[in-house]
């Protein structure tokens, strides 16, 4: 599917999504949550996946990130078809290669807020003790080092988001898979986040796919793909994203305005 | 604005087909060991489950084989294993213990030392004093299979001896309140000799007026007690049967051959190993019983164990959705829950081996105070054979898996989106 909107530079396709159908069976009836996705990524997209509840964007993310069979079709991340390795190449490749930033924030109870950040580096196979330099400089990075010390679940909503961010960054990931991260946050903890992602995305070019229902949050996507029922509806690449304004007038000021007059 | 973030190393985005990253074993306890520290409480009494449950049949099986050990060590203490009493049977007496006889046990295989010893009556006398005491005749190597406790003197029971070694109390009665005072004295005395020690004496004979000099003094309080050397009462006498043999086997020989072969020439024979037999059979059965309770009280602390990592693997599920949605393998979970049941059950068997066996010194130590105010040694009846640490070790890494293998299957078979949906 070619975009409907013309592009200032050419971006190669970092992930392909090609006729991918999902059902699911219930008791004896099959409900088609995808009815035929194709979809194209550019690398250093932050693309926003978004429409209604229940329009299967979540589904998609999953299928994307390797956790959801679909019941048809294929995804290609650089080229490689996910769903035709095994399960196990899947966790890797998941592992090394995806940061996941889910709606809630889930923690390893046990751990700190820094330990929790460094888990994706100790599943590959590094030890804590490896792990937790980079996992320092990223805690600081999100603007949360005073807390690296805590428990994860003493943090307020918001500042567990930023510390999602930062474990979605610990493998310095090509891409980055966002299931609502702002869902349980109220708007000016959301705004941060997305201004966060906004900002280390780009600056170190990492692809983001990212399920929104927040009109509000458009202004951060510099692709909006919306979905009905089970299919892709539109397909457009945002003009006046936040991102594209701030590369071209970096006068901090009127970035920070574009977002206050949207508030 | 660049910020500086160390890579890790690693080009993005390349996992290799086949080569499956593992988490390290050291993080995986690591984690296990937090998720204890979290829930301090509920670990605490855990583990004290599995440690008062392993400390209970420590204490129980140390004091069971301590019994038994002080049983066999006090009953062996002046009985070798290697030495078969012999003695004329009960029913009838056509057989004795005489030169020829001696000498046909002798040629048995395995024998290195045979010796005789008669046990008779008669009186004692020494100035003044004159008392009743009991008569032993033994020869050399009945005395070395045998030794006498000596605190004067000596104890000569061989050919040309012609000493007599006399007790402690006997040396009392006969007028020496220091009874090492009498050696070398004189003393005079009656003997009694029977058809037991004489063939040709039938009923009992006195000799009397007989003297002999004092050559040790054996330590005996209570008994007043008189060894001859058993030639010399042979010469004296013409005694030449024997109520009671001694027969020392050879290292490595088989015991129960050598007393077939005597009991087949018409002897009853006997050895310490009856005895021990006897004891440890008791035991066994005690010892069993013990077990049976122990495994009942084991299983307890096992269900409680089972119980505490159910639930905290059912409090855990989001978690283990996080770490498989993070690319955590099936057998990394699976190890997670393992190690955490094995971390529970080591540190519960560690403490319950150290506190049942610390509690069973107590005891011991106690038992020793007491004891020591009433003038009596020590004793000890504290003991772990190897075997049982072999068995606790074995047990913990069983309850490990009994308890950790159910929780850690399920939790690894957990899908990532259900763990993650998991409310």
């Amino acid at each position: 599917m070619e975009p409907s909107v013309g592009r200032t530079e050419r971006k190669d396709v970092a992930i392909r999504v090609e006729n991918v159908k999902k059902s699911f069976t219930v008791g004896e009836n099959d409900i088609p949550v995808l009815t035929g996705v194709s979809l194209e990524i550019r690398r250093g997209d932050f693309a926003l996946l978004v429409g209604p509840s229940g329009c299967g964007k979540s589904t998609l993310l999953h299928i994307i990130y390797g956790l959801e069979q679909p019941s048809e079709g294929a995804v290609f991340i650089d080229g490689k078809d996910i769903w035709s390795h095994s399960k196990d190449w899947r966790a890797d490749f998941r592992n090394q290669s995806v940061g996941f930033i889910p709606q809630q924030s889930f923690w390893i109870k046990s751990l700190s807020v820094i330990e929790n950040i460094a888990i994706p580096a100790v599943i590959g196979g590094k030890t804590f003790h490896e792990s937790i330099p980079r996992a320092a400089k990223l805690i600081e990075l999100v603007g949360m080092g005073k807390w690296a010390d805590y428990r994860p679940y003493d943090l307020s909503g918001g500042q567990q988001q930023r510390i999602s961010v930062a474990r979605s960054l610990m493998l310095d990931p090509k891409f980055i898979i966002a299931d609502e991260p702002t869902g349980n946050l109220d708007f000016k903890a959301g705004q941060e986040i997305l201004r966060l992602m906004n900002d280390v995305c780009a600056e170190f070019g990492i692809t983001v796919i990212m399920v929104t229902h927040n009109v509000e949050q458009y202004k951060y996507g510099s692709r909006i793909v919306r979905m009905r029922d089970g299919k892709i509806e539109s397909d457009e690449e945002n003009m006046n994203s936040y991102m594209r304004l701030k590369k071209e007038f970096p006068d901090a000021k009127l970035v920070e305005e574009f977002g206050e007059e949207h508030a | 604005m660049k910020r500086g973030i160390p890579k890790t190393g690693r080009k993005a985005g390349s996992p290799k087909e086949g080569a499956v990253l593992k988490m390290r074993l050291s993080s995986i306890l690591l984690i296990g060991y937090r998720n204890l520290l979290i829930n301090k409480f509920r670990s605490l009494m855990t583990i004290g489950g599995v440690a008062v449950g392993i400390g209970i049949v420590t204490f129980l099986i140390s004091l069971g084989f301590g019994f038994q050990e002080m049983v066999v060590r006090e009953v062996t203490k002046d009985n070798p294993p290697d030495i078969v009493e012999v003695s004329n049977s009960n029913l009838d007496n056509f057989v004795s213990l005489d030169d020829a006889t001696i000498g046909r046990i002798r040629d048995i295989g395995g024998v290195t030392q045979v010796g005789r010893s008669i046990n008779t009556g008669g009186k004692f006398a020494e100035g003044d004093s004159q008392t009743d005491g009991a008569m032993y005749g033994q020869d050399a190597e009945f005395a070395a299979m045998s030794p006498l406790k000596m605190i004067a003197g000596n104890a000569d029971f061989g050919e040309g001896s012609d000493k007599v070694v006399v007790s402690s109390r006997l040396a009392e009665l006969l007028g020496f309140p220091d009874p090492t005072s009498i050696v070398g004295k004189t003393v005079t005395y009656d003997i009694i000799l029977s058809s037991e020690t004489n063939a040709e004496v039938k009923g009992d004979t006195v000799r009397p007026g007989n003297a002999i000099e004092v050559g040790g003094v054996l330590d005996d309080r209570d008994k007043a007690l008189a060894y001859f050397p058993y030639p010399l009462l042979a010469r004296e006498f013409g005694v030449d049967l024997a109520q009671q043999g001694k027969v020392k086997a050879a290292e490595g020989a088989a015991i129960a051959d050598i007393r077939t072969q005597i009991e087949n020439l018409g002897f009853v024979t006997e050895n310490v190993g009856d005895i021990v037999g006897d004891i440890d059979g008791f035991f066994l059965v005690i010892k069993v019983v013990l077990v049976v309770f122990g495994s009942i009280i084991m299983s307890i602390s096992a269900m409680g164990m089972l119980n505490t990592l159910s639930v905290s693997l059912l409090q855990r599920t989001k978690e283990v959705g996080i770490l498989k949605a993070l690319g955590a393998k099936r057998d990394d979970i699976f190890k997670m829950f393992i190690f955490e049941a094995a971390i529970i059950s080591s540190i519960g068997g560690l403490a319950g081996l150290l506190g049942g066996y610390g509690a069973a010194k107590a005891v011991n130590v106690l038992f020793d105070t007491f004891a020591a105010r009433q003038g009596s040694g020590s004793i000890s009846f504290v003991s772990i054979p190897g075997y049982f640490l072999l068995a606790i070790v074995g047990f913990v890494i069983f309850l490990a898996l009994a308890t950790g293998l159910m929780p850690a299957r399920r939790a690894s078979q957990t899908h990532a989106l259900e763990a993650l949906r998991y409310e």
